[in-house]
């Protein structure tokens, strides 16, 4: 067989899955003030209950720094500071963006006063808060406690985005929410708008008249909303520092127009899921062994022939519950690829090893083996594996074609006929010769 | 013989018969010959190294380890996913083989004889081994065609002939160094053939015929020049027996062994290029034919049945060549072809072909660069051949007019001219000395003056000795001229560059080998690298990484890909770069030290070839000239062309250098222009490395600058620039962003520039200083590049937060859309 150096060469490409994820929680809590500590006291113990190493600090602490000696020292960041004006420390918008293009994960609260910090954040992310001292107002769907701005909005579970990795089951009680809208910006796919208000609601100063359209308008307006990035860090922004406060986990909700009213909101709920997908605890798959091979094999050969029966296998896992567990999803699929596609097929899974056998297409090239899976709430899978595909060697082609049985024949008639002529032509010529005599 | 000045040496050769000193001596001459066309070739070994040169021998050298390392099947089938990726290339079925199997056999074959030669070296010395050989053959042909005495003069004439050395110097390792011997081969049996009518003379040619066909697809010259040959002998009425047999027999057995060689295939029955040579086998056929008819009949019948036959037979065939043409039984005559017809046609219609240095026009000047005092005497050949005309001078006839014409289309087939130039020539000098040397009277014998009574033929010994001093002063200038060519001209491997310092001394540029070497120490096995074609076989063998086209042109789309890519936008040329998964690309530029064929003068090239196919229709040549017509990159230059990506890539950074004085910074030395676009930053790409001689030195030196850039999949792991995995946000805050980095940036700037720069220059400088021991020149450097700063900062700098941000090489995440 011919081995041109490295006529094979396995590519796998894992690097979507931080290393860190689901098992390093080093999180840095960022506060305004130290009072929220206890003002949001039920979502931090949660989050401690689950395994998270929670490091609080003020906002302006001048010591403040994600990173030393060019590693992280965190691996998510809360930012429960709306107002704040300028991070103490070594820490900036820039820093935080690095972070992020790091892998690291955040959780921004806003509220009706955000800083210029935190908008600036957003804007990397693709959101864009609205401007100071606004507030997401909402005539119709306001909670009873709410003081008369009409800002303490009723958010039903129905505005959730259908993707339960990140918010978990819909439950019906809506939630409860008081501060700052966002519109997403519409030419980046990566941005989850993951609650919205109702088409009643609009974002605007809660005291002013009204003599300007507003930013955001009826279901345009965000209330929470998540960006995945390329990298899989995961951000997510809340308008509302109250979200996570233990007033609104734990109050009662009632529209105020005589709406139905539920024990307790839910508020806990959706924050925790939030979190946990956030912090990459939920909705990350990784890719284990990658296996191929020509069927009726063991090993990859150095380079498959054209027309090969081959088998490929790759095995998923997820996250899930605090372990790695087989992934079970049906409809990934696999590509073999040479600039495009030639084979498309889905994957057969069983207990989250996805298989498939298929025919290599009559084209050699190098190829790719490409798992792409990309889904709502899930970390962005993506697998290549190269390999070549060579063209028959001058063995494996048939020996006899039957549509040229003709010209063997004519062939071989051939060499029998020169046979005979050069016999008789040989013979004869004595004989011409005395006949002319 | 006329040495006879006594001594030991000379007694013992004067007692041997005449025919002994005859064969010693034509022995002697010819071996002598043979030496010095090994020699002469060797400049560049002494000179340099044992290097292969050049572009193609790279390929064939590494084609010729592997078949030495693997054997012959395994080179046979050999698919190459190195090259042309993704489409891979086989090679087995893509090239002729003759020169690789020749040079393994050669292998094997001193290691046989326990002679433990490097392959690398049996590559090396092949040309010139082979051009040893071909003075033999050149002295067989001669010889047929007209005696020994101008057999030993065409020997010794191709020995030293530039056009052919230009081929076949020590390291230039390709499929001409050896074809040129076969082909001569070829013709030295062909003839043999033609004067004895013998089958074995003719299998024996054809045998000759296939390896000239394994070794070079100028075996078409060859397998149409042969029947031409014999169509002119049948149109002379010089059309015999002999010849029957000798051509159909070449003929038969030279088409089925050339059908082996899998490259060529159902080539010599298919394509228009084979079917003169089908169509003269049948014409000797019929000629035969007939002839016999005409033995046997009386004149009147067979005039009446030759013409009926000729219109039968003439309408019926020119129907059927139709038809077939039609069906595309008969391939369409290939590009290159019709470039020999027709020397605009490539231009016109094939950006390929035409962007070829060696498939343009050959100048005047280049014909006596390459022939000298050969293209005065090949006329005065042809004279002599008209003279005394037999079979086989009708052959060197043809051959010397059609490849004179072939010459004159392409500069590259002035090697088929250079053996025949040298043949007739040595005709010619053979003739006009065998003629006056007899007038010359012997000077002993000056007691004979009574027999100078010619009267009609006056001065008759003077005119004589003084053309035949004319005649040696010539050969003697000849010789001088060629050496002289081959030591300035072919001898320099063009991997490796020098340049005369002022004291005259060389300077020795290794830029290419270091990129080169770069890319194979320092990227992943399997990354792959973008660059034009014309350095994908040297990428290949030396920096062994895939490269996505080579020198081996055969698929335009795809170049055409490449070139598309380099003459778009950064944006645009992204998005190729990744459907095509590059990881690095290589660019060569010349511009700081002078060096003229750079990518930027191949530019207009990518430019033609990118935008000859449908995914490039966008890109058209006009868009990168002035209004004025003008190729320009300074500031009146297309602002298409100073956005491009290779524009970009190849005057990265290079507005803030220095390349001589009282010029501006950014000063082309090769364009002679301060470019037009300075500061940029790339978008998508890294500066991965750049090799040494960024630094401008004295006015003479010549230096290269290769750039290589990172993207695609590790620009993302390293990306550190702002919106790269977020993607924009709203576009109003983000400008405003941008605009504050700048200012942040050039703060920085400010802050840690001089600082870099100071110690930058002691790094720089130790540079200069070991090539000012070397070469005396007297030196300026005016500013360094700042890359190198990198390099020997990095390590200081690694925790330190702030580089000067120009030189911390910026990755960048273009927007890509899902």
């Amino acid at each position: 067989m011919a081995s041109s150096p490295a006529m094979f060469a396995g590519l796998l490409l894992a690097s979507c899955i931080a290393l860190s994820c689901g098992l390093d929680k080093k999180t840095l809590v960022l506060l305004d003030n130290w009072s929220l500590r206890e003002t949001h006291s039920i979502f931090f113990k949660s989050l401690r209950d689950d395994g998270y190493d929670l490091t609080f600090k003020s906002a302006d602490d001048s010591g403040l720094s994600l990173s030393k000696y060019g590693e992280f020292l965190y691996s998510n960041l809360i930012i429960f500071a709306p107002s704040v004006e300028e991070f103490g420390g070594n820490l900036g918008v820039s820093s935080i963006t690095n972070f992020i293009d790091n892998g690291g994960n955040v959780i921004v609260a806003a509220s009706s006063s955000v800083g210029d910090p935190l908008r600036e954040l957003a804007t990397e992310c693709g959101l864009e808060f609205d401007e100071e001292n606004t507030a997401v107002i909402d005539h119709l769907n306001f909670d009873v406690s709410d003081e008369g701005r009409h800002t303490t909005i009723v958010a039903d579970s129905e505005f959730l985005l259908d993707a339960p990795i990140i918010v978990g089951k819909k439950s019906a009680a809506p939630y409860l929410f008081k501060g700052v809208g966002m519109v997403a910006d519409p030419d980046n796919p990566l941005v989850l708008p993951l609650l919205h208000a109702s088409s009643s609601a609009y974002s605007y100063q809660p005291d002013a008249a009204i003599d300007d359209y507003p930013l955001a308008i009826g279901t345009n307006t965000l209330l929470v909303a998540a960006l995945q990035a390329r990298n899989n860090a995961r951000v997510v922004f809340v308008g509302s520092i109250d979200f996570f406060s233990d007033q609104f986990f734990s109050s009662s909700v009632q529209k105020a127009n005589g709406g139905k009213k539920y024990e307790k909101s839910g508020n806990q709920e959706l924050a925790l899921n939030l979190a946990n997908w956030a912090f990459k605890t939920r909705g990350v798959l990784r890719v284990g062994d990658v296996k191929h091979h020509k069927q009726g094999e063991k090993e990859p050969p150095q380079a498959y022939t054209i027309f090969d029966m081959v088998d490929y296998s790759i095995e998923i896992e997820e996250y899930k519950d605090g372990k790695w567990q087989p992934f079970n999803g049906k409809d990934i699929q696999l590509e073999f690829v040479r600039i495009d596609p030639f084979v498309r097929t889905t994957l057969g899974n069983k207990n989250g090893l996805f298989h498939t056998t298929f025919k290599l297409p009559d084209v050699y090239g190098v190829y790719q083996f490409r798992v792409d899976y990309n889904r709502m709430g899930y970390t962005h899978l993506f697998s290549t594996t190269q390999v070549s595909v060579r063209p028959l060697q001058h063995t494996q082609y048939e020996r006899f074609i039957p549509t040229a049985y003709p010209y063997y024949v004519s062939a071989f008639s051939m060499m029998v006929g020169v046979c005979l002529f050069s016999v008789v032509f040989l013979h004869f010529k004595e004989e011409n010769k005395e006949k002319k005599e | 013989m006329k040495s006879s000045a006594g001594g030991f040496g000379t007694q013992w050769f004067l007692k041997m018969s005449t025919d002994k000193q005859d064969t010693l001596l034509k022995m002697s001459i010819l071996t002598i010959a043979a030496i010095l066309s090994f020699s002469t070739r060797l400049f560049s070994v002494l000179r340099f190294e044992s290097v292969i040169h050049e572009f193609d021998p790279y390929f064939n050298y590494r084609s010729t380890r592997f078949l030495t390392e693997e054997g012959f099947y395994n080179f046979h089938n050999w698919f190459d996913d190195r090259a042309w990726y993704p489409l891979g290339r086989i090679i087995g079925g893509t090239i002729y083989p003759g020169l690789m199997l020749t040079s393994a056999i050669l292998y094997h074959l001193a290691w046989f004889l326990n002679i433990t030669i490097e392959i690398r070296n049996v590559c090396v010395f092949l040309a010139p081994l082979f051009s040893s050989l071909t003075v033999m053959v050149t002295y067989q042909l001669t010889k047929e065609l007209k005696d020994a005495g101008a057999g030993l003069i065409a020997g010794a004439m191709i020995a030293i002939v530039p056009g052919y050395i230009s081929r076949s110097v020590a390291g230039s390792y390709d499929n001409e160094g050896i074809a040129i011997f076969c082909m001569l081969l070829t013709y030295m049996l062909w003839i043999k053939a033609v004067k004895t009518g013998s089958v074995f003379w003719a299998s024996l040619c054809a045998l000759a015929y296939f390896y000239m066909v394994s070794s070079w697809g100028g075996y078409v010259f060859l397998i149409n020049l042969i029947p031409l040959h014999v169509l002119a002998l049948m149109l002379t009425g010089r059309f015999s027996h002999r010849i029957y047999v000798a051509y159909s027999t070449v003929y038969c057995l030279g088409t089925i062994l050339s059908m082996q060689i899998s490259f060529v295939g159902f080539q010599p029955v298919q394509s228009s290029e084979h079917m003169a040579a089908l169509g003269v086998f049948g014409l000797c056929q019929i000629h035969t034919f007939v002839d016999y008819v005409r033995s046997k009949l009386t004149g009147e019948q067979f005039n009446l049945l030759f013409k009926s036959i000729v219109l039968l037979f003439g309408s019926v065939g020119t129907l059927a060549v139709a038809i077939a043409t039609a069906l595309g039984k008969i391939s369409p005559w290939t590009g290159r072809f019709y470039s020999l017809l027709d020397p605009s046609y490539a231009k016109n219609n094939i950006p390929i072909i035409a962007s070829v240095s060696e498939h343009q026009p050959t100048t005047w000047s280049s014909f006596y660069f390459d022939l000298q005092l050969l293209v005065f005497m090949f006329p005065a050949g042809l004279y002599f051949c008209f003279k005394k005309l037999t079979d086989s001078n009708i052959f060197i006839i043809m051959y010397g007019v059609t490849s004179i014409y072939f010459a004159g289309v392409m500069v590259r087939l002035m090697l088929v001219l250079a053996p025949v130039m040298c043949i007739l020539s040595a005709i010619g000098v053979s003739g006009v000395l065998s003629t006056y040397m007899k007038n010359i009277e012997a000077p002993n014998k000056k007691d004979k003056k009574p027999k100078r009574a010619d009267l009609t033929y006056p001065l008759k010994h003077e005119i004589a000795t003084g053309v035949v001093f004319m005649m040696t002063a010539f050969l003697v200038t000849y010789t001088f001229h060629c050496t002289w060519v081959t030591s300035e001209a072919y001898s320099s491997p063009s991997i490796v560059l020098s340049a005369r310092a002022g004291d005259g001394g060389r300077i020795i540029f290794d830029d290419f080998r270091e990129a080169y070497y770069w890319l194979r120490h320092n990227t992943a096995e399997d990354a792959k690298v973008m660059s034009w074609w014309d350095y994908g076989y040297q990428i290949t063998a030396m920096a062994n990484r895939t490269i996505l086209v080579d020198n081996n042109t055969w698929n335009n789309t795809h170049i055409s890909r490449v070139g598309q890519a380099m003459s778009s936008t950064e944006d645009k040329a992204y998005e190729i770069m990744r459907e095509l998964d590059v990881n690095y690309v290589l660019v060569i530029f010349g511009g700081l030290t002078g060096y003229s064929s750079d990518d930027i003068n191949k530019f207009l090239w990518m430019v033609r070839i990118g935008g000859s196919t449908d995914r490039g229709a966008h890109i058209k040549e006009h868009d990168y000239y002035t209004p004025q017509g003008e190729f320009r990159v300074d500031k009146d230059g297309s602002p298409i062309l100073l956005n491009c990506l290779m524009y970009k890539m190849c005057y990265y950074r290079f507005g803030q250098v220095y390349t001589e004085q009282n010029k501006p910074t950014g000063y082309d030395r090769v364009r002679n222009a301060e470019i037009g676009n300075k500061d940029f930053e790339l978008d998508v790409l890294e500066e991965a490395y750049t090799t040494e001689h960024w630094l401008l030195i004295s006015d003479q030196c010549l230096c290269i600058s290769f750039a290589t850039y990172r993207t695609g999949k590790h620009a993302k792991s390293f990306a550190t620039n702002s919106s790269l995995h977020r993607l924009p946000g709203c576009r109003r805050h983000l400008q405003q962003n941008k605009v504050n980095d700048n200012q942040q940036e050039e703060n920085h700037n400010e802050d840690h520039g001089p600082a870099a720069r100071k110690k930058s220059c002691s790094v720089v400088y130790s540079t200069p200083d070991n090539t000012n021991s070397h070469g005396g020149v007297d030196r300026q450097v005016l500013m360094p590049k700042p890359f190198i700063i990198q390099l020997a900062d990095s390590a200081d700098h690694l925790h330190s937060e702030p580089i000067a941000p120009h030189v911390l090489a910026v990755a960048a995440w273009v927007k890509l859309m899902k």
